[in-house]
């Protein structure tokens, strides 16, 4: 627990210094302005509540892919990885502290949509199930910081993993159904879809938005916490494998 | 060597830099499964919320103004290239030497341009039949030079704007970002101009991609021809201004950075 604590405080002190990290946040506002925009010229309101929340799912997501993704190869492209290493530390508690420190700040993008909302278009989050909507963010956060540790302990493994980070941004928006669900893609794209927590988390976030009751939302949830926390348990075993593997072979440093 | 034979020397060893520089990003297996599968997804990421609309026609204007639109975010990309003169440690040794940075950096990254132009034209040609979109032959083949000035004037506005944030490397992954979604969000690619407020419409008029993608949305719904020429025009009008103003600004922000000493990796 220590260890994770020290990460989550020496990333947010990271934050602070690197003007990247505020990507997400500055593009935040503007996916809401594009996805509101598209559905009121359609004539679709009650899209609008969707359209807020693909943003912030896509904040999340980008996150885990190119801040979280590129921790570890980050810290050996800047020589940290063999100190890191030789502290007693536990290095999978240190990137997860790390990881949900960026994962919540993430979550500033929920009060950007709803500001840029009301302000250009006079646009509301519908507040209908409140509790099962800051739940769903929360086991979101989670499940995101979870599988960021497997994006990371995988990019590691690459040539160049920003080509491959890049690469992958849309490919997971799309399967994420961070805006369109599971259910409306392709026949052939859904079972890979519902392997992915984010499309779960979706699903919830856009049903805690709108009146009818939500069918089966602990279970729905359970799944969130359940895929998180196997991301993040395949995570740490690549991670050690790979970890080992590079100390072996004297890889550790880029050089 | 006359000036001109020694621009034009400066121009061709800075764009083969430029190419072997790709060319150690990307193998054509890596751009294939890589690069095109994610511009693929992008288009289809859009077009698939017109599929919710459930209106056809929306789905078609999302596709074809996210496709072309790559053009344009490969041709920003070009503000990356002083970012990594500059961690390289190489920028101030460019701007010592008595050729221009902008001449090399114009050239460098030129394959940007290309290289948007045929990841666009990819984009269109694969998700269009893909959501069962018309194009009609032969009068589709216009597309492609106007995919080319779109992605031209991306790459002359990505230059532009690379001379004015060079000296601010920390912000511009920022910057590359925010610019390409603001693009996204001006230029006409999801909703019509009409839609916007009047202002914003004669601003996104100066911007890349809004011209040339009106003048491609002509071809593909059989405008007349002064029309689509009109705004082909326009782009490549653009096109033109942005490349001057980044020759006007770039020299005499490069010499600043030289005053302050602001363009040293460690600055």
């Amino acid at each position: 627990m220590r260890a994770f604590l020290a990460g989550f405080r020496l990333e947010l002190r990271i934050i602070r210094a690197a003007p990247d990290a505020f990507i997400p946040l500055a593009t935040a506002p503007l996916f809401a302005l594009i996805f509101l925009s598209i559905v009121r010229q359609s004539g679709r309101p009650d899209l609008q509540a969707d359209a807020l929340m693909a943003p912030v799912l896509m904040t999340l997501w980008w996150i885990a892919l190119q801040q979280a993704g590129n921790m570890i190869t980050g810290d050996r492209w800047e020589a940290l990885l063999e100190p890191l290493l030789a502290t007693p530390a536990n290095l999978a508690s240190v990137l997860l502290g790390r990881i949900a420190a960026l994962t919540c700040f993430g979550l500033i993008s929920f009060l950007e949509v709803w500001i840029v909302g009301e302000l250009a278009f006079g646009v509301s989050i519908p507040f209908e199930h409140p509790v099962a909507l800051v739940v769903t963010l929360l086991v979101t956060a989670f499940a995101t910081a979870g599988t960021s540790v497997a994006f990371a302990a995988v990019f590691v493994l690459t040539r160049n993993a920003y080509t491959f980070t890049n690469s992958l941004s849309y490919p997971l928006y799309l399967l994420g159904g961070v805006f369109v669900p599971a259910a409306i893609l392709p026949g052939f794209i859904q079972p890979i879809s519902t392997g992915i927590f984010m499309s779960w988390s979706a699903d919830l976030l856009r049903a805690s938005l709108k009146p009818p009751p939500i069918d089966d939302l602990w279970q729905r949830i359970g799944v969130v916490v359940l895929l998180g926390a196997l991301s993040f348990l395949l995570g740490r075993a690549l991670l050690f494998h790979v970890l080992r593997r590079m100390r072996t072979n004297g890889e550790l440093a880029t050089a | 060597m006359t000036a001109l034979a020694t621009t034009v020397n400066v121009m061709h060893h800075a764009f083969r830099a430029g190419l072997a520089d790709y060319r150690a990003i990307f193998t054509w297996k890596s751009w294939l499964a890589g690069w095109m599968v994610r511009v693929i997804a992008q288009v289809a990421f859009f077009a698939l919320i017109g599929e919710r609309l459930g209106d056809d026609q929306k789905t078609f204007y999302l596709l074809v103004g996210n496709s072309i639109l790559i053009a344009a975010v490969t041709g920003i990309f070009s503000l990356n290239m002083t970012t990594g003169e500059r961690w390289a440690g190489t920028l101030p040794l460019l701007v010592a030497s008595p050729s221009s940075p902008i001449l090399v950096f114009s050239a460098r990254g030129s394959y940007l341009a290309a290289d948007g132009a045929l990841s666009a034209l990819a984009a269109l040609f694969i998700a269009g039949p893909l959501f069962g979109m018309e194009l009609p032959w032969p009068r589709v083949l216009a597309v492609v030079p106007l995919t080319a000035v779109v992605g031209l004037a991306s790459y002359c506005f990505g230059t532009f704007l690379a001379g004015i944030v060079f000296r601010f490397r920390s912000i511009n992954g920022l910057v590359v970002l925010t610019v390409t979604v603001l693009l996204m969000a001006a230029c006409g690619v999801n909703v019509p101009l009409s839609y916007y407020p009047e202002a914003l419409e004669w601003f996104s008029r100066v911007l890349p991609v809004t011209n040339g993608l009106l003048a491609i949305r002509g071809v593909l719904d059989g405008a007349d021809t002064a029309t689509i020429l009109g705004n082909a025009a326009l782009e490549a009008a653009v096109a033109v201004g942005w490349m001057t103003l980044a020759l006007a600004s770039f020299n005499r922000l490069a010499s600043r950075g030289r005053r302050d000493g602001s363009l040293d990796y460690g600055a």
